[in-house]
């Protein structure tokens, strides 16, 4: 491998891993979030579906 | 119904998009306006990663103290929030330090890996902070993960300095710093069009390690308020 093939490697495996690193982020923060909503819902109304 | 953006979601955008035009700058002059180096030739540019990695993670080791220590002793969650936070950000670019080191060792020493002490030292730093993630995944009581997860964090801080110094204590492969020499100054010793690719280089990493600290930190924020709720109704 040349020179450029090292750079290359280097820069795609950094630049691959943060990309990967920060879609599951803002995968875990998107399903944090909806829960909490979810939870917060259920607690301002906590007589739901009790008759 | 339609919801206007809120203000914290629309200030980490912009944080991002921020970050996002600064690597793409660094990115530039790191592969294109910087000149190759006069010995390594091109490979040299993988300087422009390595060196803003370490640094990166450094600073997250940095928080991760201070909050460990902020958490020990006032016993404040959002100090234990910030440290987990940081950790799991600073294993992310010791991590990759270590792979930038060894792509860039594999054309310069001819190997990918040897038991050098600036190396070894960096391996121990990514197992003791990869080690404190591991503790707060396993222990199932919150707060004794916690308290031990700070007193593993503080003393996992105390490796940074002898990585800094291994290079003068013990005979290495890793060259001695080019940039943070205490006998000259970072311009008198590197080109002016290499120093500026590694300073915007720098800035684009820094930015980009708060954007994803923010929503790394909203996001532990978010499951200690579902914690929270979850315990409230059990009680």
């Amino acid at each position: 491998m040349g020179a450029w093939g090292f750079v290359g490697l280097a820069y795609g495996i950094v630049w691959g891993v943060i990309l990967i690193y920060w879609f599951c982020l803002k995968r875990r923060y998107k399903e944090t979030e909806t829960e909490l909503a979810r939870l917060k819902a259920t607690e301002e109304r906590p007589n739901d579906g009790k008759k | 119904m339609a919801q206007p953006v809120q203000p914290t979601k629309k200030r980490k955008g912009i944080f991002g998009a921020l970050a996002f035009l600064a690597v793409a700058t660094g990115l530039y002059w790191s592969l294109v306006v910087a000149p190759p180096d006069a010995y390594q030739g091109e490979v040299q540019r993988i300087m422009y990663l390595h060196l803003p990695s370490i640094l990166t993670a450094y600073l997250s080791y940095f928080l991760v103290f201070i909050g460990s220590g902020m958490y020990l002793w006032k016993r404040e969650k959002r100090d234990d929030i910030l440290a987990h936070s940081a950790a799991e950000i600073g294993v992310l670019f010791t991590a990759l330090t270590i792979i930038e080191g060894s792509i860039w060792g594999k054309p310069t020493w001819g190997v990918w890996w040897t038991w050098d002490a600036r190396l070894t030292l960096t391996a121990i730093l990514l197992l003791i902070y990869a080690g404190y993630l591991m503790l707060r995944s396993l222990m199932e009581d919150e707060d004794r993960a916690a308290t031990a997860a700070a007193v593993l964090g503080i003393i996992g801080f105390l490796d940074i300095p002898l990585i800094h110094m291994s290079v003068y204590w013990w005979r290495t492969l890793h060259q001695p710093p080019s940039i943070l020499r205490p006998d000259k100054l970072p311009w008198e010793n590197v080109h002016p069009a290499m120093l500026t690719a590694l300073a915007i280089s720098f800035v684009g990493f820094l930015l980009l390690y708060f954007y994803l600290l923010s929503l790394r930190y909203r996001l532990g924020e978010m499951r200690a308020e579902i914690r929270a709720l979850r315990l409230q109704r059990e009680a």
